[in-house]
């Protein structure tokens, strides 16, 4: 998810313009100079010129490379990722799990949306079924028992209601 | 002072207060102790939990669990060579490289020795240096008050270990995210985009939550499975420390004093206490030789060094409401929500709220020493846990957490979207740190610079006039200006060497 500068920095151009516009369309307060208005110009007057400053480069002399540490001996190195052009998607299955729950947590009830999301998660980090699926089926149970249960957090019931 | 003294006892010795820090201990050592989940994480993670806790009970959980994280980050740092949080990177080579010498004893119990030394010179510096502040902060205006909350958010990318532009870009993001909603001077919608959601702006909890736990999720989708840890029984832990500490005094001494001074700093946290502390070590060493090959003395200077910041960090999150560092950034919200709001009248109005923190960092302090000690002996067992079962966990933790802060759907979708923002960010380099502190602050520089301006009637002027103003304004301004001056420095130069050269 590495993008060049020149795009960051254009991105920021853009929102820090549009922050900017945002501010100035504001409603001023009647009888009083300054308002809602003045914060959001100046952040996005700010956001543009951090922007255009490193869409020129000013800066990037300061970033440092991140060290990567050799294996020792005695240690197995993982296999490599598979670099495909859609591996990189992967990334995207947290957030998008956590939209899933926003969707069927009311309709399929805490403990099933829950054991999805741990099942899928858990078998995209590598695990197999004997793991997964055990993990799966306890997991929510024993969060339901901790914000459901102790701290009283209403967790919607859905399809499958807890026990307690 | 001894009737408050004894109020505050009274305070901490609940039930509640007990076992609430006691788990909280258990939970910061285990999270800590996991390579690739932060201290700030741990903390981020807690949050949903302090809701449904009295208001000393719940910052104890946060003061106990960010205490114990800092330290157990040493434990898979020393044993794997990955460091469990930022703070230990510093020193994870050496601690490993004593490993491997067959010293890992003397390399963990040094960990957690010089881990709680340091924690309590840090109270101790909480304890000296912010009631005199507080009666020098009661006379700022919200001239100076604008000015200082400029100021710790410069610091914070003056410190970040990237772009400095990037992390002022990462500030003014935050900034604007603050932005969000309808609490503003005027009182009408900004931002919101007709969506009533956003109408209650964009809480720092979930916001939090995402960019340090979600992207952590998100990162441990694309990289491989750290390598699991060699079997090793340990010996005694504490053997030979009290020799360590007779030896490396002056090393320990420095470390703590260092880790106090850029915990009090605003933006500034554990991370860089540690890196600053350890090459400090390597400098003024008498033996910089053995720097790498398995050499204590480091260990100790940074060890006291990340845990002496946690606590001074308090310093200017209790005085302005202006956080040393991310973990202090959550520790404010949590302050705010249970009404112990951050300030310089909180040392009077609420003193005896205040030695119970003070009360809670020391006693979470030396619980680090036998909790510590246990935990190294069961941290072969917990490291063995693969990622596949800790991170869905974590995830799932994310999702309720979130949605217990305001108990509507809104927080989980907040959650998702700052884990995406947060990713990106640190992939291209903008420091989250910097955003969240602009977060966090955001509302109060806000009130700040617009009260100022009203009571200026628009002008500028009345900003520099005070002579503190002018001073924290020129600190500000310089830290704002000085990435394009280094640049512009750096342009010329080469040209001059060239004329120089040529003549």
């Amino acid at each position: 998810m590495r993008l060049p500068d020149s795009v960051t920095g254009s991105f920021l151009v853009a929102l820090g313009a549009a922050s900017a516009y945002g501010g100035y369309i504001l409603p001023p307060v009647p009888g009083q100079p300054v308002g809602p208005n003045v914060f959001p110009l100046v952040i996005g007057i700010g956001l543009a010129l951090c922007g255009l400053a490193i869409v020129f480069g000013i800066g990037h002399t300061f970033e440092e490379e991140e060290e990567l540490i050799p294996l020792e001996d005695g240690q197995t190195a993982a296999a490599p990722p598979p670099q495909s052009k859609l591996y990189g998607l992967r990334a995207l299955l947290p957030p998008a799990l956590l939209l899933f729950y926003v969707i069927a947590a009311d309709r399929l009830g805490f403990i099933i949306t829950a054991a999805l999301m741990v099942y899928v998660t858990s078998t995209a980090l590598g695990a197999k079924w004997k793991l997964a699926l055990p993990l799966a089926a306890l997991s929510p149970f024993a969060i339901h028992l901790i914000f459901g249960k102790l701290l009283r957090v209403p967790l919607p019931a859905g399809l499958l209601p807890t026990p307690w | 002072m001894l009737k408050t003294l004894i109020e505050a006892f009274a305070l901490i010795s609940t039930w509640e207060v007990i076992i609430a820090m006691f788990a909280a201990s258990v939970y910061g050592l285990v999270i800590g102790s996991l390579p690739g989940l932060s201290a700030t994480m741990a903390t981020a993670l807690l949050v949903p939990v302090t809701f449904y806790l009295s208001p000393i009970a719940a910052i104890a959980t946060i003061v106990a669990a960010s205490s114990m994280a800092i330290f157990s980050g040493d434990i898979p740092g020393a044993l794997l060579r990955i460091p469990g949080t930022p703070a230990s990177a510093a020193y994870a080579d050496e601690a490993y490289a004593m490993t491997r010498k067959g010293q890992a004893e003397l390399a963990l119990g040094a960990g957690v020795w010089f881990s709680a030394v340091g924690g309590i010179a840090g109270v101790l510096s909480l304890m000296i240096l912010a009631p005199p502040l507080a009666e020098v902060a009661l006379s700022f205006s919200t001239f100076e008050y604008f000015w200082l909350a400029l100021l710790g958010l410069m610091c914070a990318t003056l410190v970040a270990r990237s772009s400095p532009v990037k992390a002022i870009a990462g500030m003014f993001l935050g900034l604007l995210v603050s932005c969000i909603g309808i609490e503003n001077p005027g009182g009408v919608p900004r931002f919101t985009f007709g969506l009533t959601d956003l109408f209650g702006g964009i809480e720092p909890i979930p916001a939090l939550v995402g960019v340090f736990a979600v992207a952590q999720v998100m990162r441990a989708m694309l990289t491989p499975e750290p390598p699991p840890l060699p079997r090793r029984k340990f010996g005694s832990i504490m053997a030979g420390q009290w020799k360590l500490t007779k030896k490396y005094h002056w090393q320990m001494t420095r470390g703590n004093i260092v880790g106090i001074i850029i915990g009090v700093l605003p933006g500034a946290g554990a991370d860089m206490a540690a890196w600053v502390s350890y090459a400090m070590s390597k400098r003024f060493s008498k033996e910089p030789e053995k720097f790498g090959t398995g050499h204590v003395e480091g260990l100790v200077e940074a060890g006291a060094s990340n845990n002496a910041s946690i606590a001074s960090g308090w310093v200017p999150s209790l005085l302005f409401g202006i956080p040393g560092d991310t973990i202090a950034a959550i520790a404010i919200g949590v302050l705010y929500m249970k009404g112990l709001n951050p300030g310089p009248t909180l040392f009077t109005e609420k003193a005896s709220s205040m030695y119970a923190i003070y009360l809670m960092f020391i006693i979470a302090n030396i619980l680090m020493i036998p909790l510590g000690i246990a935990m190294i002996r069961v941290a072969a067992y917990i490291l063995l846990a693969p990622r596949s079962t800790v991170m869905p966990i974590i995830m799932l933790c994310c999702a309720v957490g979130s949605f217990a802060i305001g108990n509507n759907m809104f927080g989980v979708v907040t959650v998702a979207a700052f884990g995406v923002i947060g990713y990106v960010m640190e992939a291209n380099g903008y420091p989250v740190a910097a955003m969240v502190l602009g977060i966090v602050m955001g509302t109060m520089v806000e009130q700040a610079f617009v009260t100022s301006l009203i009571k200026s009637d628009g002008s500028i002027l009345p900003f520099f006039e005070r002579p503190v103003a002018a001073i924290l304004a020129a600190m500000a301004i310089g830290a704002l200006l000085w990435p394009v001056m280094v640049w512009v420095w750096r342009k010329v130069k080469p040209v001059r060497t060239a004329v120089a050269t040529s003549r």
